[in-house]
Formats: structure tokens, sequence, C-alpha cells
């Protein structure tokens, strides 16, 4: 594809290059003509007969420009016409009428007509036409630069272990479960989990992160990532299609070939676009013949309405603009899944951010370890009867218990537990080593009757600061506790507030008691707060929102649990993991699961819209500000004609401009929040 | 040349006769009428796809400066396969994009290159090329809708 773009181009490069020096031979050849008749000396009279400007046009139109013609003849069989009808058609008939008239000058004479040529108009326009075609290649091939960078990015070989020893081989080779080197300053080959060794990889080529991330043994690796300065190992774990990077490309890909609602109207006009212009044409010949009596100026006004209308800018304002905004998109690890999707982000009004996973780190931690007054055992040894209950528990808040003890302790040899009993939403107990041990709610306790009179003010300063609180009873004495709280990622405050300033209104969605809830609200300034919500009940309160006419709403969540909140809300964002990338009921994905990507998403989709309407309002201010001049309607006010090449260098460039306004997208930026994210 | 300054040499009135500016505005008329019928309006209902006995529709469809059949008829809920033949250098028909589908495909040039599209709800699913110029229509059809209009074609 990429190589029959480049012989494409040369093709064309040559055929313009021939099609100038032949153009500015006829331009010369007819200058005489044109500067008033008679003959000046400077040029032999052989050079200016229309006889030379005949040969001299001739290849032109019909080598250089023979794809026109081509393409527009076999348009006509299919019943259709575009860009080629009205090139081919408006200098071709400048073209006969000037060969009539070389062939048989007594007969416009005759007439009362001067036997004028226009070869030089014809060989103008398709010059000036040639030209736009080039440089809208050009610029076109640089709106797919996105992807083709993505592609880039994947290192052709990789150095995989066999028996021990490492070989150079092909990526294409490689399959699951080999496993690779990877050395300092180089590309991951491939999607994997590393096995042996640690570094830090650079991933912001696909996720738009711009942190490097620790890389440790069982951490999953990305295909096509930068390792920094460390050595390590890992096994393979995708290749070809399955890797993250391929999923992006394709991704990328299908919001490419989508389209947006206002496209749809563009759609509808280019269709019908041709043949009116060409009914307009014939129209302006025949008024103008009625009016003058003169063929010859009837036939320029219709070569200069075929020639100025541009079909095209029409039928390139939208899809340039969105191609080069999904890749923008791509490169800062947003992944838009539809044109649809990045024209309905830029009008939303409503917000609804899941808590857990999206504005916290999904991921319950202790944060608070305190010993209580009345308790009489040390740390060391709380932990580790903590730990031994805790360990065999699979409540979440029991995991990040084990994990906080553990990590506090230095033999990893805990003691050994005797009747363990789990207490539906109050704890754990069990005996070790003669002691009874309990770890659970204050309420528990209080129900088995414990003094937690101590326990009172940390609980109120716990539940405060949004923690969940654990208490250990040893004997029936209140020991110590735990806060344990799902922590906010720190990007979250600062992404809350450039959601603000866009204007939105953010609401948290979340399943906690409600107290909990607004402290979390309260930490990253968001006013509204819909608590208590069963995860199944997520997607109707999206629906109720938007029945209350605070839409269009976006959902944002993970992709599994929130999916059908995702899939009701009029754009779903999903937080991906780095490794997941194809979420499928995510209308956006942020690559990364950092929050800032969700007001960038917002803006890159208001700029690329903004792109848009330019386009549009260019394309049809210039077709319907250009065809009425070139029909000669300002003649009658102002004595104004506009001559057929200047039409067609209109033409040529209004598309240019188009590609290259849509090029513009490529300069964006999004609003760099001021935390790091982690 | 006919520039803006000197297109006062260029005008030139000549008088007509009544019969020859008559048949000029008619044979204008006729042409403009011609014209709009022959690229607007329907020229048969479009080509019917072959039906395969595992209950695939295929058809081929030629790609030479607009797609051959342009006009292609499905039936609602079966699969499809389109088989695509690019004989037209043109880099503008290098590509062909279907929106509904979100699918794009390349084409290679004399070289036939297929797609394959899920079985599809009734409706009018346009394609066209990379610069949306060249464009076609697939139109899915209920089965009884399908059957009654091709024996009204015949």
């Amino acid at each position: 594809m990429e190589r029959e773009l480049a012989r494409e181009r040369t093709l064309l490069r040559r055929r313009v290059s021939v099609a100038a020096v032949l153009t500015v031979l006829v331009v010369v050849s007819s200058l005489p003509h044109m500067l008033g008749g008679g003959h000046h000396s400077f040029l032999p009279l052989w050079f200016t007969s229309p006889w030379t400007q005949l040969i001299l046009t001739t290849p032109v139109l019909f080598w250089c420009g023979r794809d026109f013609f081509t393409g527009a003849v076999s348009a006509f069989r299919q019943h259709s016409a575009d860009m080629n009808t009205l090139v081919a058609a408006g200098t071709g008939i400048a073209y006969l009428t000037s060969l009539f008239s070389t062939l048989f000058p007594q007969v416009l004479i005759a007439e009362g007509l001067p036997a004028d040529v226009y070869f030089e108009t014809a060989a103008v326009i398709f010059t000036l036409v040639l030209l736009g075609r080039l440089l809208e290649a050009r610029a076109r091939g640089q709106t797919s630069e996105a992807i083709r960078r993505l592609l880039q990015l994947q290192p052709p070989t990789a150095r995989v272990l066999r028996d021990g020893q490492p070989i150079e081989i092909p990526v294409s080779q490689v399959m699951v479960g080999d496993l690779v080197q990877v050395r300092p300053g180089e590309k991951i080959p491939v999607d994997g989990v590393v096995s042996e060794g640690s570094s830090w990889v650079e991933e912001s080529m696909l996720t738009g992160e711009p942190t490097p991330v620790a890389k440790a043994a069982g951490d999953a690796v990305i295909g096509a990532s930068m390792n920094r300065s460390g050595s390590f190992t890992f096994r393979v774990s995708r290749v070809g299609g399955d890797t993250v990077l391929a999923q992006i490309v394709e991704l990328v890909r299908q919001a490419q070939s989508s389209r947006t609602q206002v496209q749809r109207l563009a759609d509808q006009v280019v269709g019908w676009f041709v043949p009116v212009v060409i009914a307009l044409a014939i129209t302006a010949f025949v008024v103008w013949f009625l009016i003058s009596g003169n063929a010859v100026l009837a036939m320029l006004f219709l070569v200069s309405v075929l020639v100025i209308a541009c079909p095209c800018t029409l039928g390139l304002a939208t899809p340039t603009s969105i191609m080069v905004a999904s890749g923008k998109g791509a490169e800062n690890g947003l992944i838009f899944r539809s044109a649809e999707a990045l024209e309905t982000a830029g009008k939303l009004r409503t917000i609804v951010l899941d808590k857990t996973g999206t504005l916290t780190r999904g991921q319950p931690e202790v944060t608070d370890f305190e010993r209580l007054p009345g308790g009489v055992l040390p740390a060391g040894t709380l932990l580790a009867l903590t730990a031994a209950l805790e360990s065999r528990s699979e409540h979440p808040l029991a995991e990040a218990i084990t994990t906080y003890a553990r990590s506090q302790l230095k033999d990893s040899e805990l003691p050994a537990v005797e009747g363990f009993e789990a207490v539906a939403g109050r704890g754990v107990q069990g005996s070790i080593a003669g002691q009874q041990v309990r770890v659970g709610t204050p309420r528990w306790f209080e129900e088995l009757g414990i003094d937690t009179a101590a326990l009172k003010p940390l609980v109120e300063r716990l539940e405060a600061a949004a923690c969940s609180v654990a208490a250990v009873v040893v004997d029936g004495r209140i020991e110590a506790c735990f806060g344990v709280a799902d922590p906010l990622k720190t990007s979250s405050a600062a992404a809350v507030a450039a959601l603000r300033r866009l204007g939105l209104q953010v609401v948290m969605l979340s399943g906690d008691a409600r107290r909990t809830a607004e402290v979390v609200a309260a930490q990253v300034g968001i006013e509204r707060v819909i608590a208590e919500v069963r995860p199944a009940d997520k997607s109707s309160v999206i629906r109720k929102l938007q029945e209350q006419g605070e839409g269009p709403v976006a959902m944002v969540g993970d992709g599994i649990n929130d999916a059908p909140a995702l899939a009701a809300a009029d754009v779903g964002i999903a937080m991906g993991t780095g490794t997941d990338v194809a979420i499928a009921a995510s209308d956006i994905t942020l690559i990364s699961g950092n929050l800032a990507g969700v007001p960038a998403a917002i803006e890159l989709s208001r700029t690329a819209m903004a792109n848009i309407r330019q386009n549009l309002v260019f394309a049809f201010a210039y077709n319907v500000a250009g065809i009425p001049i070139a029909a000669g309607l300002l003649f009658p006010l102002t004595g104004w004609l506009l001559s057929p090449m200047i039409a067609g260098a209109a033409m040529a460039f209004s598309s240019v401009s188009v590609v290259s306004n849509a090029l513009r997208l490529r300069s964006f930026h999004p609003a760099r929040l001021p935390l790091p994210t982690t | 040349m006919l520039i803006l300054a000197a297109a006062v040499p260029l005008w030139r009135t000549i008088d007509q006769p009544v019969a020859l500016k008559g048949l000029v505005a008619m044979v204008g008329l006729l042409l403009i009428a011609w014209e709009l019928w022959w690229f607007l309006g329907r020229h048969g209902g479009g080509v019917v796809a072959r039906e395969s006995e595992a209950g695939l529709q295929e058809i081929t469809i030629t790609v030479d400066g607009g797609y051959a059949p342009s006009r292609i008829k499905v039936k609602a809920g079966r699969p499809l396969r389109l088989s695509f033949h690019r004989i037209d250098p043109s880099g503008c028909v290098a590509q062909v994009i279907f929106p509904d589908f979100h699918k794009t495909l390349d084409l290679p040039l004399e070289a036939t290159t297929s797609l394959e599209l899920p079985p599809s709800e009734a409706g009018v699913y346009p394609f066209h090329c990379g610069m949306n110029m060249v464009r076609g229509v697939l139109e899915v059809v209920e089965e009884r809708a399908n059957n009654q209009s091709a024996k009204r074609a015949s």
C-alpha cells in the first residue's frame, strides 16, 4: 500500500514536471495574441502559430492528464460523475473548441468571431490540477502518519533463549511461551511477563504516560515500549495481531473508517454535486449565448463553471480531520473507537466517574496501624498474629492487611492457627498458641460486649479519612486497629478540576456508604455524589441522568464491572490497564488508566470538531461563492469575468487547503496536568 | 487569455437568428435533463448477490473508475463476501471503506481482495473509496421483499 502510494507520487511528479514545461511553452507561444494580436519580432512566426500550440498541448492532456479522461469515462459508464468528470469535460471542451478553430478558422471568421485558440487555458488548468493533486497526495500521506509511526515502533528482531542460548530471530518467528532477553536501551519486541531481572521501561509511545514504569518479575511488559537502564528476561504472552500494539493500530484504523453525523450530510451533498454543477454549466452556456450570441464567450463560462467546482473539498473535509485526530489520540494513549465517539465527546455535558479503580487505585491498602492504650503485646507479635489469621481469609481488606503485616515482619514464618472461622460481615477468629485472636469490625466487638471505648476516637478519625477500620482483639482485650483505604490516584483531583474547567458537570458513582463516598468526593473536588449504588444498577443511574436532560452523559469506569453502564452512556470511557486495549463496551479507551486522559480526550474532540466545521464551512462557501462567479453572475454588475485558468487554480488549491487545515491538528497537545500519575 | 482586465475586448455581441437561439436553449435543456437522468436516476434495481449452498452470499465487484456493480442487493441476516477486483491504477480507489461496519480494505492493483461482512439488518449501507468520490451502495433487504422486487424486475 505504502509502496503503491509512493509510486503514484513519483509518477505524478514526473507528469507535473512535463506538463509544467510544455505549459510554459504554450503560454509563451500564445503571448503575442494575448497582448492584443500582431506579430512580435522576438518570437518566430511558426512558434506562435495555433498548430504549435496544438502540438504542445496535446501531450499535456493526453499523457500527463490521461487518468482524468480514463477515470471520467469509466465513471460515466457506471452512471457516476466525479472530479475527473468535471476536469475532463472542462478542458476537453476548451481543447475541442480550439482544435476546431485551428482546423477551420474561416468558419469562425465568417461568423464575425476571431479564430482564437484556448490551448493555453486547457494546458494551464491541467498543470494546476495535477500540481494540486500532487500536493494533496503528499499531505494526505501525512494524515496516516500516526499509524505508520505506531507500526514502526516494533523492533524487527528479538533475542530469544533457545536451549539456554540467546539467538536473534525475526519478531514474526517469536512464539508464545518463548523467553526473550532485553538489554539496556533496547526495545521490547512483543508482549510478555517479566520472569527475571528488573528495569525501568518507557511506555509513553503507547500509553501517553511520560514517566517510566518500574518492571520486576511478574510485571507485564508491552511490545514496542523502550527499556531504559536494566536488563531482564520475559516470557512471551502475546504475538502478532494479539499484541497491544497491533490492537491499537487495528482500533485506530477502525475509527478512521467510520464516519461522523456531519459527514453523512456532506456525503449526501457530494452525491448530487457533480450532476448539478454540469447542469449549471450548461445553463450558463445557454444564458450567455442567448444574451450575447457569442458562442466562444459562452463556452468560456461553461468551462469556468466546470473547472471551479470542487466536490473533493466536500468529500475530504471530515475524513482527513478524523484521520489526523484519531492518530493524535493514539499518540496520547487515547483510543477512539469510532468517529462518532470523537464527535460526541466534545458535546458532553455530564461526566460520571466510577469511584473504585477510576478515581482510586482499586487496590485497598493499610494506611494506619495503631496500638491502643490498653494493649500489652508488642507490635511485632500483633502483626504476626494478624497475618496468620488474615492470610486464611479471602476478603479484599484481609488481603491488604496481610500484605501490610508481611511487609513489616522480618520472619516470613507465620504461627499456626487452630479453629479458624470467618464470620460473614464481621471478621475472622481462631486460636494461636493458646491465645484467642479476633480481627474484625468495631461493631462486632461491641456486639460481643468487649470494651471498645478506646477505639471510638480512632474510628471517627479514620472514617473521616474514608478508611475502613479493622480491630485486633486478643483474649478479649483490644490491642490495635488497622485503617484500610483505597487510595486516590494522584492524578484524580487535577483531572476533576480540568473537567470542571471544560464546563462539565462531574458526578461520582460509588457502591460505598454515603459518608465514605462523600469524603472521597470532597478530596477530589466533586460535589455531586451518587452513593450506595449496586454494580447492576449503575446503568440505570446513567439512563436516569439522560432522561433528566443532563446528557450527553459519559461514563468513566473499568471495562469489566462497568460494561453495562459504559454501554448505556452516550460515550463510554474505559480505563485500560496498559495491557488491555480492546475493551468492547467502550467508545474511548484510555490505555494507561490515567484519569487525565479524559479531559485530554474531550479537548481533542472539541479541537477536531472545530477543525471539521472550519473545513465544511470553507468547502461549502468556496463552492457556493465560486460557481456563481464562474458562471458570470457578477459580470453585469462589475464587468468581471473569471478566467478559466484562475478557476482551475482556485479548484486545485481549495482541496489542498482543506487537507492542510486538517494537518494543523497534528500540533494538538492536551493541556498537561500539574501532577504526575501513579 | 481571459483575465479580469482583458475581458472587455472579448465581449462582443453577435446577432443570432431567433431560431438558432431557440435551438441552443432547447438542446441545452435536453442535455441537462438527460445528464441528470443519467447520473442521478436509478439504473436497474441493483445486482443481487448469488448465494452458495452454505448460505454465504457472494459477489465480485470490479473497480474501474467506479464500482461495477455499484448497487448490490443482499438478503438480511446472511453472511456476505464481497470480492473487489481492482483494475483502475488511480490511487483514489486503492481503498474501499464501509463506514457502517468500521471496515477499511486495501485493494492492491490487478488483484482480487475479499471482505467478509457479518449478517446485517435490512437497510442501506453505502461504501466509498478513500477520498469519498467513488461510491457504491449495499442494500440489505428482508428476504420476502427481495423476492418480490426480483419478480417485479422480471
